[in-house]
């Protein structure tokens, strides 16, 4: 999902974390050779992937760790120099925190940006705090995220009833959103979704209501693209009330509005 | 949200303001500051497969008003081949929008037409209801005794009421656009937004038409009866009607002859376009029951990154009056005097700004070192330059109706300068407190004014004593602000003075002549406060130059403005008119001690010339629709901040009848030789 992306724990002065993207051709023991090579230099390989670019050419992509006193373009050059390799490129990570080779970064087709959930949260706080309408504002919100991700999912893969649920969790897993347990009758489209470690929750802090609107908002839309039929979800219990998990409800929104009123913060079979 | 306006339009009862692509920003009813009921209000076209806002970014316009009138024409162009065309108009006697849609297509379209709104009815989205009555085939939605409907030709076919932002999201009139067919709720509460649709079948080149009617009215049964009476006559007859209006309204203008011109290509034209359309927007901007102006249409109502334009300050109002008197509407004068009458202090002075209807506005100007004075003395000035130029029974009536105001205002001033220059204040950018030369300049016009009226008004003893205050102000803003390098210092300001340049020191010329160019030290004054304001504040952009405010301005990122450029040129026609024609302007001796420069202006056409140069950049800052700004962004050369700002139309009227003297003097001159 996050592409080419590292993070380092840690700040070690006497050394450096640089990354190297090799483009080499394909040939039984390529690999080894540049291996080998690092091996030699004293790289200490730390993370890394391999892309295929095409049948003829691939692409290497490694994190290193080095001892400060090594140039890494003097590495890049003796990288270069291997018979296989065509093209070599570095950067420096100075303070070891996060490094991405590719810049932008993409998510589910569209840029992306690395946040902390805190720094989200604390938007989510302020609207909740100072904002009319701050739950419908986020349901909305998060509405079109969702709306987004279920499109995107159709364009680059047959998306079913047996698949639709764990590729929502496996999105909500690898962006670091929380972990998904999610039920849903796609006849009846009726369900719930569990949460558990939901960023939004983990770091709110104790609310008496519950705070995942945003989740419930980005749920809807995705399950409303999906199914095409407008679908209501609603968080109706929320780590920050002092539950172990977050829990959703799905349904399928009224036809008629005029129910609205009374159906606010119920489910709607317990209103009929 | 902040956005700004590419047109505007309207009648006595309604202001509408309007983006580049025909989206409503602003409906303003039934004051120019009150009540604001709209937060979003547009058309869609689903076409079958998605739906296309148009505002989105994948439609281009083009926008203008119909010739000498407030009617708007909008044109947008989309990237798939479909077209729409939309004349706005705002009903001549009624408060009530009439907009027409024409939407063709390249492509055959099976799809549907939607009008979308999210309106504040009252100014709040809080507890407004809306209903569609499906027999009257009206959307309407209201909080306490406003009431603003959607009533259209055809009629619509499909509606939804929603809420705007809850987490019933799937009643939301946005969102249920999307699948191309609209739920058909008819009632709801609270923040709430609608929807019309219609069917959309057009042939590859077919083209369809909408019309639709958003009015306002204080009961339901008013707004029925309205929307009922309009949709009875064809657009077209609405379309003359207006026209005819705006073009009458028009017609009493003071005409401009221009003569001459010489190598300024269409220039002429675009002066006599400017005219009109400053005049059209002004007009647009005054409270016909109170008489007072907006100074702009508000379009940052929560003071999100100003304070707000949608209030009436004195110091604008003053000169767009006179603006609009000396170009043959002396009607907007008696009815701001009155106004002026009304709202003055108990202390004689008037507060830093106010609603229409005479309540102060939300102000930072509370205390006695945060008023503004010059608006006092703005105030005393344009109350003298009206009656200067009031013809027998009319001038001695306007004397007895203001005398006591102006006595109050007079008393207030000799309070506050009993030393000479004024006692500390905030200055007019509503930025800085201290003491000022523009603010001892408004002053000293403001006592010269209440000194001629008390002349005229038999009160001797007063006039002479103002009169010697305000030429003590004089001498103590040369003697104490004068600078030995050509120009006014900005003020004293913390007990220090402040040698900023501020395009504002003009006023002790223009307007308020304190510094008069019969007097040759003084026009030489004049001259270098001109050169030294367009050396240091000088902003390249648009192929010429703007000005902005002072130096190290970070208001809006230190644009050029409008206000100060016109300002310069105001103040170099205003002194190539004064000075006859081939003349070297600088006087062959003076006493004012400092070298001069090597300068640009060198004679009365270098000084007609300059102006002009100005004039053709306020022009090329304004709008598509020709609406002059507050500001000129420095980088992008468009529009920037407060649009249309009224005092940057009263200041271009004023460039053009000065401009308009000039060429017929010079034809006349050259007639005799």
């Amino acid at each position: 999902m996050v592409k080419d992306l590292f993070m380092f724990a840690g700040f070690n002065e006497n050394s450096q974390i640089v990354w190297f993207k090799i483009i080499y051709s394909k040939k039984p023991g390529s690999l080894s050779l540049i291996t080998d090579l690092l091996e030699k230099e004293n790289a200490f390989i730390m993370f890394g992937h391999l892309d295929n670019i095409t049948q003829k050419t691939g692409e290497y992509l490694i994190y290193t760790e080095l001892d400060e006193n090594i140039n890494p373009d003097d590495l890049a050059q003796k990288i270069k120099s291997i018979e296989v390799v065509s093209e070599v490129d570095y950067g420096i990570s100075k303070y070891g925190m996060i490094y991405s080779v590719d810049f932008p970064l993409n998510v589910i087709g569209v840029r992306g940006v690395m946040a902390r959930a805190l720094t989200i949260v604390d938007i989510i706080k302020t609207l909740n705090q100072s904002v009319p309408h701050a739950e419908g504002l986020l349901t909305v919100s998060g509405l079109k995220g969702g709306i987004h991700a279920a499109k995107y999912f159709k364009s680059i893969m047959p998306i079913n009833d047996s698949n639709y649920a764990s590729v929502l969790a496996e999105l909500y897993r690898a962006v670091g959103w929380g972990i998904l347990e999610i039920e849903c009758d796609p006849k009846t489209y009726e369900g719930k979704i569990i949460v558990k470690d939901s960023f939004i929750a983990d770091v709110y802090g104790s609310a008496d209501q519950p705070v995942c609107a945003f989740m419930s908002g980005y749920f809807a839309g995705y399950l409303t693209d999906y199914f095409g039929k407008n679908i209501s979800v609603r968080e109706v219990s929320c780590k920050v009330t002092g539950k172990k998990v977050c829990e959703h409800v799905i349904s399928l929104a009224p036809s008629s509005v005029s129910q609205e009123y009374q159906l606010r913060g119920i489910h709607s079979d317990q209103a009929t | 949200m902040i956005r700004q306006p590419n047109a505007i339009l309207g009648n006595d009862r309604l202001l509408v303001t309007m983006g580049r692509k025909g989206d409503i920003l602003g409906l303003f009813y039934p004051r120019r500051d009150h009540a604001q009921h709209v937060e979003e209000s547009l058309a869609c076209v689903h076409t079958g497969e998605k739906l296309l806002w148009t505002n989105d970014n994948e439609w281009h316009s083009i926008q203008n008003y119909i010739e000498d009138t407030n009617i708007v024409s909008t044109k947008l162009y989309h990237d798939s081949g479909i077209r729409i065309s939309i004349l706005d108009l705002v009903h001549s006697e009624v408060p009530v929008l009439i907009r027409r849609f024409k939407v063709q297509s390249q492509k055959k379209i099976s799809g549907k037409f939607f009008y979308y709104s999210n309106f504040n009815v009252g100014e709040t989205s809080k507890k407004n209801s809306g209903f569609c009555d499906t027999d009257a085939r009206l959307l309407i939605q209201y909080w306490q005794n406003y009431y603003i409907g959607i009533h259209s030709l055809p009629e619509f076919t499909e509606w939804q009421i929603g809420k705007a932002m809850d987490t019933i999201w799937w009643t939301n009139s946005k969102y249920d656009m999307e699948d191309g067919k609209l739920q058909r709720n008819k009632e709801d509460i609270g923040n709430i937004n609608n929807a019309a649709g219609w069917d959309l079948e057009l042939e590859a080149n077919g083209a369809n038409e909408f019309v639709i009617l958003i009015g306002a009215a204080s009961s339901r049964s008013l707004l029925y009866k309205r929307m009922h009476e309009l949709s009875k006559m064809s657009l077209e007859y609405i379309f003359e009607k207006t026209r005819e209006y705006w073009v009458m309204w028009l017609s009493k203008k003071k005409v401009l002859k221009m003569p001459g011109l010489d190598g300024h290509e269409n220039l002429r034209q675009e002066l006599f376009s400017a005219y009109n359309r400053s005049l059209l927007m002004l007009d647009l901007l005054q409270d016909r029951e109170y008489g007072s102006f907006v100074a702009a249409p508000e379009f940052d109502s929560n003071f999100e990154k100003c304070g707000g334009y949608g209030f009436c300050w004195n110091r604008d109002t003053a000169e767009i009056v006179l603006a609009l008197k000396h170009s043959g509407y002396p009607e907007y004068c008696d009815l701001f005097f009155k106004w002026s009458i009304r709202t003055q202090l108990p202390n004689g002075s008037w507060f830093q700004r106010y609603w229409l209807n005479g309540d102060t506005a939300p102000s930072w100007g509370n205390f006695d070192y945060s008023t503004q004075i010059d608006e006092t003395g703005s105030t005393l000035y344009a109350m003298d330059t009206y009656y200067r130029i009031l013809e027998g029974l009319k001038k001695i009536e306007f004397l007895d109706e203001v005398w006591v105001s102006v006595l109050r205002a007079a008393e207030y001033l000799m309070k506050k300068t009993k030393s000479g220059l004024h006692e500390s204040c905030m200055d007019l950018w509503e930025t800085y407190y201290g003491i000022f030369t523009y603010t001892n300049a408004a002053i000293y016009a403001g006592l010269m004014g209440a000194s001629n009226l008390a002349e005229e008004n038999s009160e001797s003893g007063m006039a002479k004593r103002w009169k010697k205050r305000a030429e003590f102000i004089k001498k103590a803003t040369i003697d104490r602000l004068w600078l030995q390098e050509g120009y006014f210092a900005k003020g004293i300001i913390n007990e220090k003075l402040d040698k900023t340049i501020d395009a504002s020191i003009l006023s002790a010329y223009i307007p308020f002549g304190m510094l008069s160019p019969k007097d040759p030290i003084e026009k030489d004054m004049i001259l270098f406060m001109i050169e030294n304001i367009m050396k240091k504040l000088s902003v390249p952009i648009n192929k010429s130059y703007g000005i902005k405010r002072y130096e190290n301005d970070s208001y809006i990122d230190g644009n050029p403005w409008v206000v100060t450029t016109l300002w310069l040129s105001e103040a170099m026609l205003a002194l190539a008119l004064d000075i006859p024609s081939g003349k070297a302007i600088f006087s062959p001796m003076h006493d004012v001690s400092y070298e001069k420069e090597k300068s640009n202006i060198e004679n009365v056409e270098d000084l007609t010339n300059e102006g002009i140069k100005c004039l053709k950049w306020a022009l090329a800052g304004a709008t598509s629709t020709g609406l002059l700004p507050e500001q000129v962004d420095k980088s992008t050369g468009k529009p920037a901040w407060a649009i249309p700002l009224g005092w940057s139309g009263s200041l271009m009227i004023d460039n053009i009848l000065l401009l308009d003297k000039i060429c017929v003097r010079k034809a006349a001159d050259a007639e005799k030789s």
